[in-house]
């Protein structure tokens, strides 16, 4: 066994983890702590592939970001007076078959598609990031800017409607 | 092939989770999950030699679109998810009857 498929393994293993903790947590801190796990086991994953770039705005944009923003909500909208589990599970078993269903035909789909090994590992860096942005990509670019802009001012709208 | 299986696993799981949560916050959190293993099956193609895009650069600029979108996403719904409390003291799917089919 290698050193890279002992990162792959535990890069795996805490991903695995905390998309379970996230997905059966019954207690909202738990929950967010799992999600950490899981984005933090994500941004290694790019990095071990060789993404270092996409590892960092990982980092900063979805624990930086995203996590402390689904943090603050919580904070603001989970107020259980008496202490008890706000989170609850259920038709267990239907979601389980339509989980496992789309599992099963996507695995089978993909198998020849994806290779074996992860072992090439990413060559681009920043540069190819910033020609690609600003070249065949930028419309991409120009529209993820658009899209920001229509978020910063719906969520204005949506967290200021019941003032008037 | 141990790739797939821990992405599409992820992704699964994810699902579950949307489709099992009654808590808001708990659904986007699984949201969240299914799309950071979308975006990781799409770098670990590429990084293992699958031509992703048709020019350099191009994985990593998908991955940045793919993470400004989970941001825009998060920051709206957790927006309607803080106007949902306020308007019906509660963040329950099962409980938030008015758009009930």
């Amino acid at each position: 066994m290698t050193l890279a498929s002992i990162i792959f393994a535990l890069l795996g293993v805490v991903a695995v983890s905390g998309a379970v903790v996230t997905v059966f947590a019954r207690d909202v801190s738990r929950m967010a702590m799992g999600l950490g796990a899981f984005l933090l086991a994500v941004a290694g994953f790019f990095v071990y592939w060789g993404a270092t770039f996409l590892g960092v705005v990982q980092l900063f944009v979805y624990i930086g970001g995203v996590l402390v923003l689904m943090i603050f909500a919580i904070m603001l909208v989970h107020r259980s007076p008496d202490g008890s589990p706000l989170l609850e599970t259920r038709h267990d078993v239907a979601a389980l078959a339509v989980a496992g269903g789309l599992f099963f035909m996507v695995v089978m789909a993909l198998r020849g598609v994806v290779p074996d090994s992860v072992n090439q590992g990413i060559e681009s860096g920043p540069a190819e990031l910033t020609e690609a942005f600003l070249g065949p990509m930028l419309t991409h670019f120009e529209m993820g800017g658009v899209l920001l802009l229509a978020v910063l001012v719906s969520v204005v709208v949506i967290l200021g409607g019941d003032d008037r | 092939m141990s790739l797939l299986v821990i992405t599409v696993g992820l992704f699964s799981l994810g699902l579950y989770g949307v489709l099992t949560r009654r808590d808001l916050v708990a659904i986007l959190a699984s949201i969240e999950v299914m799309l950071g293993s979308a975006t990781l099956l799409l770098v670990g193609l590429a990084a293992a030699g699958t031509p992703v895009g048709a020019h350099e650069g191009a994985v990593e600029a998908t991955g940045v679109m793919v993470i400004v979108l989970a941001a825009a996403e998060a920051a709206v719904g957790l927006a309607l998810v803080i106007s949902v409390a306020r308007r019906f003291k509660t963040t329950r799917v099962d409980e938030l009857a008015e758009v009930k089919g």
